[in-house]
């Protein structure tokens, strides 16, 4: 930049010359040049101030404009994000097949003190126990004046409980939010779900661990967060379920029993449609286990999955099966029956005596022991053991329930001669219900393993071949014989082409031996046998009906209807429509009119 | 130019300097001031002796002060803007060194009765010193290095000390209002881009440090940031104020629930309430057109004073007026900005509003600052 001088040499001496101040030349440029710098200075602080302004109005617009939309919003209170929501609704709702729900959890209280912050110690105690009968008084009152920081008082109080608590208005009775496993339909398949209960406990919360059931062999799956809160589908069907439950406890009160239990089974992917055992509880208020007995006598026993019982005649059907997969015998062969048979110092009887002979078909359909007794003899320990293996007999069944693998079968500790032909017709070797309608099971499915579940709609593995499916279709009309001309004849139900089995088992002693008047009473059946659906696998415990004096106990008389009433009930819900059987051409009759 | 090389004869003397006033400015404060009774008064739920009377007595010493100040001549405060940084540096060291301690910051220092907030006077003292500086500066230095190195440790110097109380508002206060009067003194926009850039940098290292040994900001600034950015995360904790404060500007609406009628406020849910959360009261009480008529009675006092800075050619009277109306923008911008949301909370009150002593006197002595250079400008 050029400057001007502020003492230009020519112009001084101009102005001398003519006599002039050359002091006032440079005056006049110090003071152009002063108002050049500031003319400068002022143009840039006035562009400068300029950007200012702007983005001061900037300002003013963002938070007036702020300002606006805030007041044209809705107020919006934040919910309570406390820390306990994370825990809050954890576990898994369990539902049935259809969806409906047999486990949720429901939000509620627990009533913990903190005596320290305690207005009236005493009156809040007086208080408390008029509002919780089960309280003590003295203890509460103990609790609280003494140097105790903090007592957990109920875990779980109604709301009304609660408010009642409110109003006594002591600050130091405080209540805690925490979940509960809740069981809405109360004792229905009350085995099946277990039961929950409070694992660690804080005042803000409380895990719920599965104590038994299927909440307990799921706790972890009903508890993990990655499930996303998808339920746990299970193949239960409740309305059949509550009907079959129904049927089998007015069974059991008409045939005097004293447990019965009940198997509902789809034939094709072995999903439990229906399982129950008697006496059962309400899991919502879990009775607590026997400290004395027989565990067997609890409520709690799942006499389904837990209890192996000698399941007598139910078991023929095996033998004869074998015995044709074998090719030892065909339906009309001819055995030998004539009675008692005696084997060594042993002697086996049967109900009625059947003459010198019967046919294979006579043997089931009559329920022949002498009979079954030679047939398993043809057959030989060691195929009956790996058929019996084949069906599943000698494992426990590995369904979805902790009690499973107490369902363990009781095998002979020698399989000798003797006890394959005690086992042909069902004694020497116990299984739980639930081992019998998977072998029903697989007879129906054409010889193909079956292989009991809980969960539904998980695909099916096709099971090994256990016998041939003509062999399958062979046993199931001799077991249909069994209801239209046998021991079952109770059970024909007009439509449902009922097949099955009976089998009345004298009941073991604890001491060795066989009561002369407890039996097991069993029906095993099949429907509708054209085309295999269903098993249904009911079994009485210490059943008695007496008919004009005489008291019967065979499952014939016990068993057989309470199974037909079942089916009766259930069959219209699980969607099966009575069919027209076949007629027999012989049975028609001209009718003239 | 300099008062020196102007004609003195037109500045007016005596009690004729009354008629010289910013009397708009004048009225525009009392207005703003008398918002923060009625806002006092409601907050208090109608006790006058809570809030109100102390801050109407304050008001009464604030304005006589004002007018001692504004009746000074300018040259006599631009000969001691030296003196009164270097007095505010000294009390902000002593401050560190003996101060009291409240509300988690060392900010106070007891003068026998008087208690007194430094960091509240070097506000007013940089922009002083920084409109003196500038007034002495030839022109064309201002954007030589070594000449804006000179200001630049001259802003640092108290805001690192600021820092260091900790009070993160008036660090940004002092920052922005130093930053202000160089920025219009015409130091060249490369500096201010660099900064801009350096200040994006740091808010990454800022950002990046949390957890690290070197974390350069507290825990709590950090919670404060988090809780800016999403304040539903912890409703009761850090974030319970901005929420609070929000449903009180949203549940007042357009016209407000009426005086004396605010419920978020009055009934004790917002803690500060009477200080830097006050603005919510008032939106609450007279909605949206009662904020914005505060918003515009601080914009026409910006408005006046930067007409006043355009008027007066003393360089150092235009920077001063500049600077102090920089200063009280960034106050309320920064307090509205945080009470509705725009950014973190930082702990900075609404200027002639929210109840305290000291800001509101140092306020109004600076706005006597701004009435001296109105009345000795060069005519």
């Amino acid at each position: 930049m050029i400057r001007t001088p502020l003492r230009p040499l020519a112009r001084i001496l101009s102005a001398r010359a003519r006599g002039e101040n050359p002091d006032a030349i440079e005056r006049e440029n110090i003071r152009l040049r002063g108002e050049m710098n500031r003319d400068k200075a002022r143009s840039r602080a006035e562009g400068r101030l300029l950007v200012m302004a702007l983005l001061f109005l900037g300002a003013f617009v963002t938070v007036g404009t702020r300002m606006g939309s805030l007041a044209a919003s809705e107020p919006y209170e934040p919910q309570l994000a406390s820390s306990g929501t994370e825990i809050l609704a954890q576990r898994a709702d369990i539902v049935d097949r259809e969806g409906r729900v047999l486990a949720t959890n429901l939000v509620t209280h627990a009533l913990y003190a903190q005596p320290q912050m305690m207005v009236d110690p005493v009156g809040a105690a007086e208080r408390l126990v008029e509002i919780f009968p089960d309280l003590d008084r003295d203890r509460l009152v103990k609790d609280f004046t003494g140097g105790r920081k903090f007592l957990w008082i109920k875990k779980k109080i109604s709301p009304e409980q609660m408010q009642a608590v409110h109003d006594i208005g002591d600050p130091g009775l405080l209540f805690g939010p925490r979940e509960m496993r809740l069981y809405p339909n109360g004792a229905i398949a009350s085995h099946i779900l277990g039961g929950a209960s409070f694992g660690r406990e804080g005042v803000d919360s409380a895990e719920i661990l599965g104590v038994a059931g299927v909440e307990k062999a799921f706790d972890g799956w009903l508890r993990d967060p990655g499930n996303e809160g998808a339920p746990l589908s299970l193949s239960l069907d409740l309305t059949v379920q509550a009907a079959m439950e129904e049927v089998l406890a007015g069974g059991m009160r008409l045939m005097d029993a004293k447990g019965a239990t009940a198997i509902l089974m789809e034939v094709g992917s072995g999903e439990i449609v229906a399982m129950a055992s008697l006496p059962d509880f309400d899991p919502n208020d879990r009775p607590a286990p026997l400290t004395k007995g027989d565990a067997s006598d609890s409520p709690l026993f799942n006499r389904a999955v837990q209890g192996v019982y000698e399941l007598g005649s139910t078991f023929k059907i095996f033998a004869v099966a074998q015995a044709l997969e074998l090719g030892l015998v065909n339906p009309d062969t001819m055995i030998a029956t004539k009675s008692p048979m005696i084997y060594g110092r042993h002697r086996i009887r049967d109900f009625h005596n059947y003459g010198k002979e019967l046919s294979v078909t006579d043997i089931i359909v009559k329920s022949s022991n002498i009979g079954t007794a030679r047939i398993a003899m043809m057959i030989g320990g060691e195929r009956q053991r790996g058929f019996l293996d084949g069906l599943g007999f000698l494992t426990p069944t590995g369904v979805e329930m902790v009690e499973a693998p107490t369902g363990r079968p009781i095998l002979p500790q020698k399989w000798s001669e003797i006890s394959s032909m005690t086992i042909a017709y069902g004694h020497g070797l116990s299984a739980s219900p639930l081992h019998l309608a998977a072998a029903y099971a697989t007879i129906a499915n054409g010889g193909r393993k079956v292989t009991p579940t809980l969960l539904h709609g998980a695909a099916p593995t096709p099971g090994a071949q256990v016998m041939r499916p003509e062999v399958a279709r062979t046993s199931l009309d001799m077991m249909r014989a069994v209801v239209t001309r046998g021991t079952a004849s109770f059970a024909e139900i007009k439509g449902y082409e009922v097949a099955g089995k009976t089998g009345t088992a004298d009941k073991a002693k604890p001491t060795g031996g066989y009561y002369k008047d407890k039996v097991i009473a069993t029906f095993a059946s099949v429907f509708p046998a054209s085309d295999p659906k269903y098993v249904l696998v009911l079994t009485l415990d210490e059943p008695v009906e007496v008919i004009a004096g005489e008291a019967r106990r065979t499952a014939g008389w016990t068993a057989v209807p309470v199974a037909a009433e079942v089916i009766r009930r259930t069959a219209p819900l699980l969607g099966l429509r009575p069919v027209a059987e076949p007629a027999d051409p012989e049975a028609l009759t001209l009718v003239r009119n | 130019m300099s008062y020196l090389e102007s004609n003195l004869k037109t500045v007016p003397t005596g009690f004729r300097k009354v008629l010289y006033l910013n009397w708009p400015l004048v009225i525009l404060l009392t207005a703003v001031a008398c918002t923060g009774f009625l806002m006092l008064y409601s907050v208090a739920g109608g006790r006058i002796e809570t809030w109100a009377e102390p801050q109407m007595k304050r008001f009464g010493f604030g304005m006589a002060a004002m007018f001692i100040v504004a009746f000074v001549p300018i040259w006599f405060w631009r000969n001691i803007s030296a003196l009164a940084y270097i007095v505010s540096l000294l009390l902000l060291i002593a401050v560190e060194l003996f101060g009291s301690i409240g509300m988690g910051a060392q900010r106070w220092i007891e003068l026998g009765p008087l208690r007194l907030q430094p960091s509240e006077l070097m506000k007013i003292a940089l922009v002083m010193l920084l409109a003196a500086y500038y007034d002495w500066l030839d022109v064309s230095k201002v954007s030589r290095p070594l000449w804006v190195a000179i200001p630049v440790a001259l802003i640092l110097l108290p805001t690192a000390l600021v820092l260091k109380q900790p009070d993160l508002g008036t660090a940004i206060l002092l920052l922005a209002g130093g930053g202000l009067v160089m920025f219009c003194a015409g130091v060249s926009l490369w500096y201010f881009g660099t900064v801009m850039a350096a200040g994006v940098g740091l808010v990454f290292a800022v950002l990046e440090s949390r957890g690290t040994s070197w974390q350069l900001i507290k825990d709590y600034q950090f919670r404060r940031i988090d809780t800016f950015l999403d304040p539903s995360s912890d409703p009761l904790g850090a974030g319970y104020n901005i929420t609070q404060a929000q449903i009180a500007l949203g549940s007042g609406g357009w016209s407000g629930r009426g005086f004396m009628q605010g419920t978020q406020s009055r009934l004790n849910f917002l803690p500060e309430k009477h200080t830097d959360f006050i603005f919510t009261t008032l939106a609450e009480e007279f909605g949206f057109l009662g904020a914005i008529a505060l918003l515009l009675i601080y914009a026409g006092i910006i408005a006046f004073c930067i007409h006043s800075a355009l008027s007066n050619k003393d360089r150092f009277a235009a920077l001063l007026t500049l600077g102090i109306a920089g200063t009280f923008f960034f106050f309320f911008a920064v307090n509205m900005a945080m009470v509705t949301g725009l950014m973190p909370v930082v702990g900075v009150p609404l200027p002639l509003v929210s109840y305290g002593g000291t800001a509101m006197m140092i306020l109004l002595m600076a706005f006597g600052l701004v009435q001296s250079a109105h009345i000795h400008r060069p005519r």
